[in-house]
């Protein structure tokens, strides 16, 4: 019991160590991250343009339960949530064909909980910028958001979105022990979690078949669920989104760790 | 002695894509690609005791990197055994990983955009250091690898020569018992290397650390090890000390004299030819005329050095004088050479 | 010129047996692209579930607007592949190559990378032009001329973005920006936008014609609009030459870092 606590305390301070690295060396890339900021900016006044024609700029029609104002910062919350995640899948891919891989085994630490590590800590800082510009632009263009619970329980929701998030793109990041190139397979996932995520457009607004496909999928737990929550609270709602948020995690760290021993054992057998 | 390493007919095989040449070859590999074998390491055997500076040398493509790869558990071998600082790499990577440490020259383990100390810090968190026992290891480190300049400064903005000090540093923090380094010097200009070449060896003499490093870099062998493992197509050619490799082998010098008062070049070779030597000293040999410059390969072995200058500079008057080390590949021919004519172990 | 039309059949040549290369990917990525811009359809489909006409579009205005767009971006990025990456090109040093060449710089860099992940953008919006468009000979002229136009247009902005890494430092970044955002722009029905944005889209960042190509041209074929989107297409890649080829005259090279993070 002891030992497994030690054990577990000293993988938990590795983790910190990694995420705190990740932050600072984030912080290196200031400018950069602004930039994608200023992404965010335009994607999110065009959508917002585009839900305004639809609902004819009407403010007070609900439409599957959300007003414009609603989607609006529906939309902010789930843009911030898929654009703070980095290229985990590119990384670990490159890793995967020069070698680097390699390396990364000869050191005491879990490869994909450094991959974990470094994500959230870069992840993190970027999604509160994020949400702090798509905000501001929300905020211009519809006014502000409900206030309530919503908004707080979106922030530990969005956490654990992004860790599914990543647990999605390693996944795919880690097939390039077996393809050469895993970028198709990576927009193929993002466009998934676009739709079935339902990045730009709420699943409630989508026809019911699909509905009832999104809730058996995980894309929706990682966007959807703390984006809604996030504009419309429901405490019960929100113990629901929460434990299924994480038996998604659960199930996906274990198809990681399968890909990964198993992709390991190739890299054994027939080298970097 | 103890022994840091060992290996017994360690060996591995790949299979290679072949593809023919040209838009038709490569459909033709798109719908039915042909796999060949390809034998990277050849059985082979080494015993490595704690405390040695062992090279392992070779041409590119020798199996030297493969090697090193199986022996810090990331490749699975096909065939023989092999313990490293008493474990089963493959079996036991992560166990053996406390144990060693890896530099490999063109893989960054800092990270790019932070001053090498945060890399500092992270590994000390890896590698499950004490805090206090870490914070007097690095300061001694920082002090011995002369870094205090650079541990604040974003490690974009080092040399090449800067971070692989660095690298080095940050491999030794965790005291490991072997130290691997993959082509450590590689791209350094030599003063650099000379530094580098002796920080390594003084962390061997002080803590026992068994260093075991790939390289064609023949100064490498000569300067920092004790003993030379040669390997060409995936065998061991040759194993032996580096002293007794030196008197052998690495006792070929070339000499270039640049003759200060001959103006002619054909009439350098007439007067070479007459008023030198005749007959040429043993162990020496005339390599190449170029205008002014003549080449002489010397063995050391057979020529005394002292004798050979005064006799040089007796000869004629001389302008310049440069005396070079044999290449390593110069070497590897050579015990290949011997290899293939004594059909087996050079002596 | 018939040495340049050889060398560029030569170099595209060359590029394709490179693709062949990867042999798995090949068809994976370019499938991959294919089935990513069918799923933007279905965002679409979705949409226009819930709000059937958006300012006068339909669904199958839309479907021709991504036929135009991924169509036209394929094409561009099939034979003129680095198009999106002269930025980074010029800033990492990597035009000495290029220049040490007798062939023209611009040229040479464009086409010696091929996209793909564009065969399968172009092959798309072949597919959805024959699924939804107007399949007269009238109607392939058209499209044929919006492909075009819409080609030249994604490479004239690229480049102009792409050249202005000789003046500025980090223009690899606002290059990507440009890209990312004009991409996006021209996948949004143009009808949508009021206002200054409707003046910037069909100004200073020419994504307005690509987007409302299969309004104006396609199906109410508009003269002026016709005129005025050829006219933006041909200045943005004359302008984007002329750029280049004053950025060269700045061009330091090798400033490449010798080491990645």
């Amino acid at each position: 019991m002891n030992r497994t606590y030690g054990y577990i305390s000293v993988a938990g301070r590795k983790q910190l160590a990694v995420v705190r690295i990740a932050l600072r060396q984030q912080w290196a890339y200031k400018t950069d991250f602004l930039l994608r900021a200023c992404l965010l900016l335009l994607l999110l006044y065009v959508l917002g343009q585009l839900y305004g024609a639809a609902y004819a700029g009407d403010y007070d029609r609900a439409i599957g339960g959300f007003t414009l104002r609603q989607v609006v910062w529906y939309l902010v919350f789930t843009e911030a949530i898929t654009m703070a995640g980095p290229p985990v899948g590119a990384r670990i891919e490159e890793e995967v064909k020069n070698g680097d891989i390699a390396v990364r085994l000869t050191r005491p630490l879990s490869y994909v909980g450094f991959h974990y590590g470094s994500y959230m800590g870069e992840g993190v800082l970027r999604f509160i910028v994020l949400l702090v510009a798509g905000g501001m632009v929300a905020w211009l263009t519809v006014g502000p958001p409900a206030l309530g619970y919503g908004p707080i329980a979106y922030l530990p929701l969005a956490l654990l979105g992004l860790t599914l998030s990543f647990l999605m793109t390693a996944a795919v990041g880690l097939c390039a022990f077996w393809v050469e190139e895993t970028r198709g397979l990576e927009f193929v996932l993002q466009k998934l979690t676009f739709t079935a995520g339902g990045l730009l457009i709420p699943i409630d607004l989508m026809p019911e078949w699909l509905q009832r496909v999104c809730a058996w999928l995980p894309f929706q737990a990682a966007l959807y669920l703390p984006a809604r929550l996030g504009v419309r609270f429901d405490g019960q709602e929100l113990l629901r989104a929460c434990s299924l948020q994480l038996a998604w995690i659960a199930a996906l760290s274990l198809l990681v760790a399968f890909i990964f021993r198993r992709g390991a054992g190739k890299l054994h057998v027939n080298g970097g | 002695m103890k022994l840091a390493l060992e290996t017994r007919a360690l060996g591995k095989t790949f299979k290679v894509k072949e593809k023919q040449a040209g838009l038709r070859g490569s459909l033709k590999s798109l719908f039915a690609p042909q796999w060949k074998e390809k034998t990277a390491v050849d059985r082979i055997d080494l015993s490595v005791s704690a405390g040695e500076t062992v090279a392992l040398l070779g041409p590119n493509g020798a199996g030297k990197s493969t090697t090193i790869k199986m022996l810090t558990g990331i490749l699975h071998p096909t065939a023989g055994e092999a313990t490293v600082a008493g474990l089963v790499p493959w079996r036991e990577r992560t166990k053996l990983a406390y144990r060693i440490g890896t530099v490999f020259g063109q893989k960054s383990q800092l990270w790019y955009h932070l001053p090498p100390v945060d890399t500092f810090e992270l590994i000390s968190r890896v590698y499950e250091l004490d805090r206090v026992d870490y914070a007097r290891r690095r300061d001694r480190l920082v002090e011995r690898f002369e870094l205090g300049p650079y541990m604040h400064t974003p490690v974009r903005k080092l040399s090449l020569g800067e971070r692989m000090r660095c690298e080095i540093a940050a491999s030794f923090l965790h005291r490991p018992q072997i130290l691997f380094l993959d082509e450590p010097t590689l791209g350094l200009d030599v003063v650099v290397k000379e530094r580098i070449r002796e920080i390594i060896r003084e962390r061997n003499r002080e803590e026992e650390t068994t260093v075991f490093l790939t390289s064609h870099d023949a100064g490498d062998v000569e300067r920092l090890c004790s003993r030379a493992i040669v390997i060409h197509h995936g065998g061991v050619l040759l194993d032996r000390p580096v002293a007794l490799l030196r008197r052998e082998l690495l006792s070929g010098k070339t000499i270039t004299v640049t003759l200060a008062d001959a103006e002619d070049p054909a009439s350098v070779a007439e007067w070479f030819g007459r008023r030198a030597w005749s007959p040429m000293p043993e162990g020496v040999e005339l390599a190449a005329i170029e205008g002014r410059r003549i080449r002489l390969a010397i063995d050391l072995a057979r020529t005394d050095m002292n004798e050979l200058l005064a006799s040089l500079t007796q000869a004629a008057r001389i302008a310049d004088l440069t005396v070079e080390d044999p290449t390593l590949e110069d070497i590897i021919k050579h015990i290949y050479g011997m290899e293939k004519t004594k059909g087996g172990e050079p002596t | 010129m018939s040495g340049t039309a050889r060398f560029l059949l030569a170099s595209w040549k060359v590029n394709l047996a490179s693709a062949l290369e990867y042999r798995l990917s090949f068809f994976l990525l370019a499938g991959m692209m294919f089935v990513n811009n069918m799923i933007w359809l279905f965002f679409w489909y979705l949409f226009f579930g819930r709000f059937p006409v958006v300012s006068g579009w339909e669904m199958g205005d839309v479907m021709l607007l991504w036929a135009v767009s991924a169509g036209g971006f394929g094409w561009a990025s099939v034979l003129f592949g680095n198009f999106p990456r002269i930025a980074a090109i010029v800033s990492s040093g990597q035009l000495d190559v290029y220049l040490s060449q007798p062939k023209p710089v611009l040229l040479n860099v464009l086409t010696s990378r091929m996209s793909v992940t564009g065969a399968g953008d172009f092959i798309f919006g072949i597919i959805v032009f024959l699924w939804v468009g107007e399949l007269t000979p009238r109607g392939c002229l058209l499209f044929a001329c919006a492909l075009f136009v819409s080609g030249v247009l994604f490479i004239g902005v690229m480049v102009v973005a792409g050249s202005l890494a000789f003046w500025i430092g980090n223009a690899e970044g606002i290059a990507g920006q440009v890209f990312g955002s004009f991409i996006a722009l021209t996948t949004y029905p143009t009808g949508i936008f009021r206002g200054a944005a409707k003046i910037i889209l069909f100004t200073v960042v020419p994504a307005g014609f690509i987007g409302y190509m299969p309004i104006g041209l396609m199906r109410d074929f508009n003269p002026a609009f016709a005129t005025a989107a050829f006219g933006a297409a041909a200045f943005f890649a004359a302008f984007g030459a002329l750029l280049f080829r004053a950025g060269l005259a700045r061009y330091a090279s090798g400033n490449a870092l010798a080491m990645r993070s």
